[in-house]
């Protein structure tokens, strides 16, 4: 068959998963956690979605992470700031199209691992300057390049090639993405010194980001925060 | 890294090491108590291509290969760059920030040799006696962009093709520090995706003639002016499906996925690997070397 793998007919172990109904979830569903933003003076623990484990966990990791992208970019494109203009729009649009063809197809491949797929987010970007040209392309820059990075860190972690392989089908799209992203807010900027490294061993090496760091820039965005806890580290 | 002091290191612990390593499960229930990272330093000449998953045509039979076949095209594409700014014919055109950003792809690309080097050690390839002849690649600043986007997206699909061939904790020391080997080939993935994404940008510009139909991502198998081969299938094409592939994991994204997506964004979205023999193939028809 052509361009079958077998992953897909075969259901993962894993650990169980909460379904959570958006923002008003029953408390009953929901992982209590500890720790409470830094900062803020509330006792009260944070409610927290887990994304799994193994395999399972690894794809819902790339399924929040395209969730965050499609949010996004359908905000800008519904609402887009007065001085975006048609050429921005149209690649936005593409972009956001190949968002969506990545998020549906990692859905399917949850519901084919016999996984449950964590798609009761809710993101919130109003900690984000979306009224400008200038603030959706950093927006936008920023969610790429975080893209990128945690595709690079997470390969590894993969049990089953198969998934590793289809990771890697993405992540050259997502850093398409993000260097036409910098070059469009900075001319020739496609990949910088914030994304890659200059000097030293790893010169000339894009930045690889861990789960837990990625889940940390991830949170910052959700009104109900995922933990990263059961995912494989190494 | 010294590949063959570990294998006879090994062969001190376990004299019968080279017989007993046929296959992956035993390669590893054998090696287990002496340690992965160990064993699978000592994969690439003890075990050979036990490790070596069956994805078509790829004949690279251990990691050393895999590295050395990196080596040869991150040699390739810095000699075309490093050529490209010394090109008399180039002085004109290849200026300002244009210019700037080939030096840039450049520093990569020679950041991308020194490192692989280092990787091999005593096992790099030689570079190639005779060089790289690019022919007429340097004509004018267009055809120079078209042979750019040809190897960067070619470099893409390289590198994708042997995230398989790589043994995930393959974690050698390299420059006194411990790196994954795979995720080292995806952080070298990705910087070719963004120097593929950037030359076909400044396609669109008008300096390169404004083809605006060029996007940073690859429609279809739109091959704009480059080798078609550069789009097209590897060999078996049910693993190395043409850039215009439009189905992942048995499914046809077009409209298996709920709702009904263009060809053209579902084929965009995913960027398709090739084995090396086409890769290889690929360079040998523009490059002499």
């Amino acid at each position: 068959m052509p361009n079958s793998f077998s992953a897909f007919d075969r259901p993962l172990r894993r650990r169980s998963f909460f379904r959570v109904a958006g923002a008003a979830a029953a408390a009953s569903t929901l992982v209590l956690s500890g720790c409470g933003d830094p900062g803020t003076t509330t006792s009260a623990p944070d409610p927290v979605l887990t994304l799994g484990s193994a395999d399972a966990g690894l794809l819902n990791y790339a399924y929040v992470l395209e969730q965050l992208e499609t949010t996004f970019y359908k905000l800008v494109l519904d609402t887009p700031p007065a001085d975006l203009s048609a050429e921005d729009k149209d690649l936005l649009t593409q972009i956001y199209q190949h968002e969506i063809v990545h998020r549906e197809f990692l859905l399917k491949a949850l519901q084919s691992a016999g996984a449950t797929p964590l798609n009761t987010l809710e993101f919130t970007f109003t900690s984000l300057t979306l009224t400008t040209r200038a603030g959706v392309l950093a927006a936008a820059r920023m969610f790429e390049d975080l893209g990128v990075a945690a595709y690079n860190g997470a390969a590894k972690l993969f049990a089953d090639a198969t998934y590793l392989l289809l990771l890697g089908k993405i992540v050259s799209v997502e850093a398409r993405h993000a260097a036409l992203l910098h070059d469009l807010l900075q001319p020739g900027s496609f990949a910088d010194a914030t994304v890659v490294d200059a000097s030293g061993t790893f010169a000339g090496l894009e930045r690889s980001l861990t789960v837990a760091e990625v889940i940390a820039e991830v949170n910052k965005y959700l009104v109900i925060k995922v933990s990263a806890a059961g995912l494989p580290t190494s | 890294m010294n590949l063959f002091n570990i294998i006879s290191e090994l062969e001190k612990v376990d004299p019968e090491i080279m017989d007993r390593l046929s296959h992956r499960r035993s390669a590893l229930s054998a090696l287990g108590s002496l340690g992965k990272k160990m064993a699978l330093a000592a994969a690439p000449i003890a075990i050979g291509s036990a490790f070596n998953k069956v994805l078509g045509q790829n004949n690279l039979a251990d990691p050393t290969a895999v590295l050395n076949y990196a080596l040869l095209l991150e040699r390739l594409e810095y000699s075309f760059y490093d050529q490209a700014l010394k090109a008399a014919t180039l002085t004109p055109t290849l200026t300002g920030i244009a210019r700037t950003a080939i030096e840039t792809i450049r520093g990569h690309e020679l950041a991308h040799v020194n490192l692989l080097k280092a990787a091999l050690g005593a096992a790099a390839a030689p570079e190639p006696a005779n060089g790289f002849d690019f022919g007429g690649a340097f004509a004018t600043y267009p055809t120079f962009l078209t042979f750019a986007q040809a190897f960067e997206d070619t470099g893409v699909r390289a590198y994708k093709g042997q995230a398989g061939n790589i043994p995930r904790d393959f974690s050698p020391t390299v420059g006194g520090a411990t790196v994954n080997v795979l995720t080292v080939a995806l952080q070298i993935h990705s910087v070719e995706a963004r120097h593929a994404a950037h030359i076909r940008y400044m396609r669109r510009g008008p300096a390169a003639g404004a083809q605006a139909n060029i996007m940073p991502w690859i429609v279809g198998k739109e091959s704009n002016g480059a080798p078609a081969a550069v789009y097209g299938a590897g060999n078996p094409v049910a693993t190395f499906p043409a850039e215009d592939n439009i189905m992942q994991a048995t499914l046809t994204l077009t409209t298996g996925l709920g709702a009904t997506y263009s060809a053209a964004d579902v084929s965009a979205a995913f960027d398709e690997a090739l084995d090396n023999t086409t890769v290889t193939n690929i360079a040998k028809s523009v490059v002499t070397f």
